[in-house]
């Protein structure tokens, strides 16, 4: 991997900026809807109503009503092709200002993550002072197809230009034709779902049951309590009714998960092991994250909570089952701690997103085998163990539910206030030591980023 | 090796309808000949004909390189997939098979077998040169085995050669002793409960790997491909057609199931390699199938392609398995190696 003179150089691992030509980027704040299961209070919300519901919450939060935003990057991975312009049209409809550009991203699942590393990192090169990332999906109201017969038809029927050429054209229309196709969650190239994949991956891995369902409880009151403890009060603005994430299940306990059937691995050779209970629900919901330079900030009177310090994207190859589908973070997040000089112990929180209990799993499973460090990751050993009392500290999407392109923006959002909470409490008792946080997430393709986030 | 040196040049290519369509009515008129034959011991003719068909600036159609493409997964590029090039040279190999003098009746011919050796990439626009010939007539447990060559040349230089591999079940060839321990047993046609190539007994059992991915083949898979390959012999069609040949329904044509797999494999199998299928139970339509297409293991690495003998390293190079997961047995085996650089 090329990386420039002065990135190598790179000196203090604490110096957020990570590179002397770079201005930090800083996390300011947040803003989501209540994560609701799919088919409930927002089913018959678009993504567009979603994320402005999202966005104007974050506006009134922080005052942004009227205000040129340098630029807001947001997307959705099940995206209406009506929706082109998907985060253009929010803004217009939004409370900021008109004036305010907007671009669409997409990257499955780390679409909401890859918007916030677009902003900072225009922001730190000093091409905005000021972004908002985001990201929304919608499994209510996801687009839906015509079939492949249909659709020829009709491009051809534009075409034709007799009457007899559009005769002809709609003779070849046949019932089957008129079967709409509804969005595949299928890998294109597999034709697995992302819960077949994620089976082979748990057997290849041994995660067993037991270990699942206690991540997925861990991951339910995690989120309870930090709902308890108001956490989210400046995080979250309710939407249709919705105060809380609907998904959530204060009263599950390892007796309830435990008696789930299983869905996924069902057909493999080893027992199965993935349940509703430790996998993620279909989810709608939209987020957002407000990002700043140091200036920016203090002209608003915001504080910094994190700088956005670094990033590291990989890809696994999955094709051809050399690694798990959801694998990508296990090698992204390595690279990006080597660049900075850092290891897992050096983390003071570890955030990975939780498609499935046991994606977070074997992810942990890769970086504690020595083999894996060895041969996969160019390591003399293991890479390293998380500390459970670091992961997913508030929980994550077994419990909040995993609106596709909205859960790298809840992660973020909720990881910086905590990292700024705990360094503001740190150096209320005299420590200045740097408080930092990994987040990964996994996304369909093979797909994974890593980015390293510290408290300001 | 070369096919016989008599050339019969063809003057178009021609149409596969037309050999199926002469092929049917050349069977229903020798359906009563062929079997008075085959009940009275005197078998098929021993000989293949003496000839290598040879067809001259045959070119790739656009359109149909788009759909093929799109049909098993290949990228839309102007690179002709080895499979393409396949479907280019059929009708050449057909036309030899629906000849009088060819042994063994087109219809009910089993594809048991096929390997491609592509040497060179072939483009869209080039003008290729198509040479088939009929080799290696043998005799076969439960039929007779031909081997149908062709190869395509551009510039006068051979870039891809195939060599499909058949089995007339039930046809025996004069004077060739039937099975030994059943004599005279003739299976009425191919039989969609046992191994299509009919050694699955001679292999160690089927122990299906950890799958890398799953196909939904629907009803219209046959069909589909035979829109786009030409080859519209009806057990791919119609599950009515497939059953008066005797398999369960319309079945997967073969060379789709290898194609995918090839596809499946990527770029990385580079610009030359050997592509070598042997096709077992036949996918009968609709279905799912389980499917492994990863790195050859080179613990295990028993290279079975075209002139492999030369030696390719170990460890290079995929293997292809597609099985059916509910009965655990296997659709499809074979490998992509690349070819040794000259």
């Amino acid at each position: 991997m090329a990386r420039t003179p002065a990135r190598s150089s790179s000196p203090a691992p604490s110096d957020p900026t990570s590179s002397p030509t770079a201005r930090p980027a800083y996390v300011l704040g947040g803003n989501r809807v209540p994560f609701a299961r799919a088919g409930g209070p927002y089913a018959h919300a678009s993504n567009q109503d979603l994320l402005t519901a999202a966005l104007d919450g974050l506006a009134a939060r922080y005052g942004l009503q009227d205000e040129v935003i340098g630029q807001v990057a947001a997307g959705a991975v099940l995206k209406h092709s009506r929706d082109f312009n998907l985060t253009r049209e929010v803004v217009l409809g939004s409370a900021l200002s008109s004036r305010t550009p907007a671009v669409d991203l997409q990257e499955a699942c780390a679409t909401g993550v890859e918007t916030v590393l677009l902003l900072a990192n225009k922001i730190r090169l000093g091409q905005l002072e000021s972004g908002i990332a985001g990201g929304v999906d919608s499994a209510s109201d996801a687009p839906i197809a015509v079939s492949e017969g249909l659709r020829r038809v009709l491009l051809d029927l534009s075409r034709a230009r007799t009457v007899g050429q559009r005769a002809a054209v709609l003779a070849r229309l046949r019932p089957k034709d008129l079967t709409p196709n509804p969005p595949r969650v299928d890998e294109p190239r597999t034709g697995l779902s992302m819960g077949e994949h994620q089976a082979l991956t748990t057997v290849e891995w041994g995660i067993t049951r037991e270990a699942q369902d206690e991540l997925a409880l861990a991951s339910h009151r995690n989120l309870a309590a930090a709902w308890e403890s108001g956490f989210f009060d400046d995080l979250v603005t309710g939407y249709r009714g919705l105060a809380r994430d609907a998904n959530l299940r204060t009263d599950t306990s390892l007796e309830k998960l435990a008696g789930l059937r299983t869905t996924f691995g069902n057909h493999l050779a080893a027992p199965a092991t993935m349940t509703a209970g430790n996998s993620t629900p279909l989810t709608d919901g939209a987020s957002t994250v407000l990002l700043g330079s140091a200036q920016w900030a203090a002209d608003h009177g915001l504080t910094p909570l994190a700088a956005v310090v670094d990033a590291e994207v990989a890809a696994v190859d999955f094709v051809h089952g050399e690694d798990g589908l959801l694998m990508a973070p296990a090698y992204a997040a390595p690279r990006l701690l080597a660049r900075h000089g850092l290891t897992l112990d050096d983390l003071d929180y570890v955030e990975i997103h939780e498609a499935f209990a046991s994606t977070v799993l074997a992810i942990l499973a890769a970086w504690e085998s020595e083999t894996f460090g060895r041969e996969r990751l160019g390591l003399p050993g293991a890479f390293g163990s998380v500390k459970r009392e670091r992961l997913n500290v508030h929980g994550s999407s077994l419990a909040a539910g995993h609106p596709f392109a909205a859960t790298g923006g809840r992660i973020v959002a909720s990881t910086a206030k905590e990292l700024h909470a705990r360094h503001v409490a740190q150096v209320a008792a005299g420590d200045d030591s740097p408080v930092r946080a990994l987040v990964t997430v996994c996304a369909a393709g093979g797909l994974g980023v890593a980015v390293l986030l510290e408290a300001a | 090796m070369t096919g016989p040196l008599r050339t019969v040049e063809l003057p178009t290519v021609p149409p596969l309808g037309d050999s199926y369509r002469h092929a049917l009515t050349a069977a229903a008129a020798g359906a009563v000949s062929r079997r008075v034959g085959r009940a009275g011991r005197g078998g098929a003719t021993t000989t293949l004909p003496d000839v290598t068909l040879s067809a001259h600036g045959v070119q790739a159609d656009a359109e149909r390189l788009t759909a093929y493409q799109h049909l098993v997964g290949e990228p839309g590029t102007d690179v002709l997939p080895a499979g393409f090039v396949h479907v280019l040279a059929f009708p050449v190999a057909t036309a030899l098979m629906v000849r009088d003098d060819f042994p063994l009746p087109l219809l009910g011919l089993v594809h048991v077998a096929n390997r491609v050796e592509q040497r060179r990439p072939l483009r869209l626009g080039q003008e290729l040169d198509v040479r088939s010939w009929a080799t290696g007539l043998r005799a076969h447990r439960s039929g007779t085995q031909v081997d149908l060559v062709s190869e395509v040349a551009a510039d006068g230089v051979t870039a891809w050669r195939g060599v499909s591999t058949y089995l007339a079940k039930g046809v025996r060839l004069a004077g060739s002793a039937g099975p030994a321990s059943e004599p005279g047993s003739v299976p009425a046609s191919a039989d969609d409960d046992g191994a299509g190539a009919g050694e699955a007994t001679d292999r160690q059992p089927f122990e299906p790997p950890v799958p890398t991915a799953t196909w939904r083949l629907p009803a219209d898979t046959g069909r589909r491909y035979a829109a786009v390959s030409g080859d519209v012999n009806p057990i791919h069609l119609w599950a009515p057609a497939a059953r008066a040949f005797g398999f369960h329904g319309a079945i997967a044509h073969g060379m789709f199931t290898a194609a995918r797999a090839l596809a499946t494999v990527g770029a990385v199998r580079g610009e030359s390699f050997t592509w070598s299928v042997d096709f077992a139970a036949p996918v009968v339509l609709p279905t799912t199938v389980a499917v492994r297409v990863a790195r050859r293991d080179p613990a295990t690495d028993t290279s079975n392609g075209i002139d492999t003998s030369t030696g390719t390293g170990t460890g290079t190079g995929h293997d292809l398995t597609v099985w059916d997961p509910r009965r655990r047995r296997p659709h499809l085996t074979g490998s992509v190696v690349p070819l040794p650089t000259a």
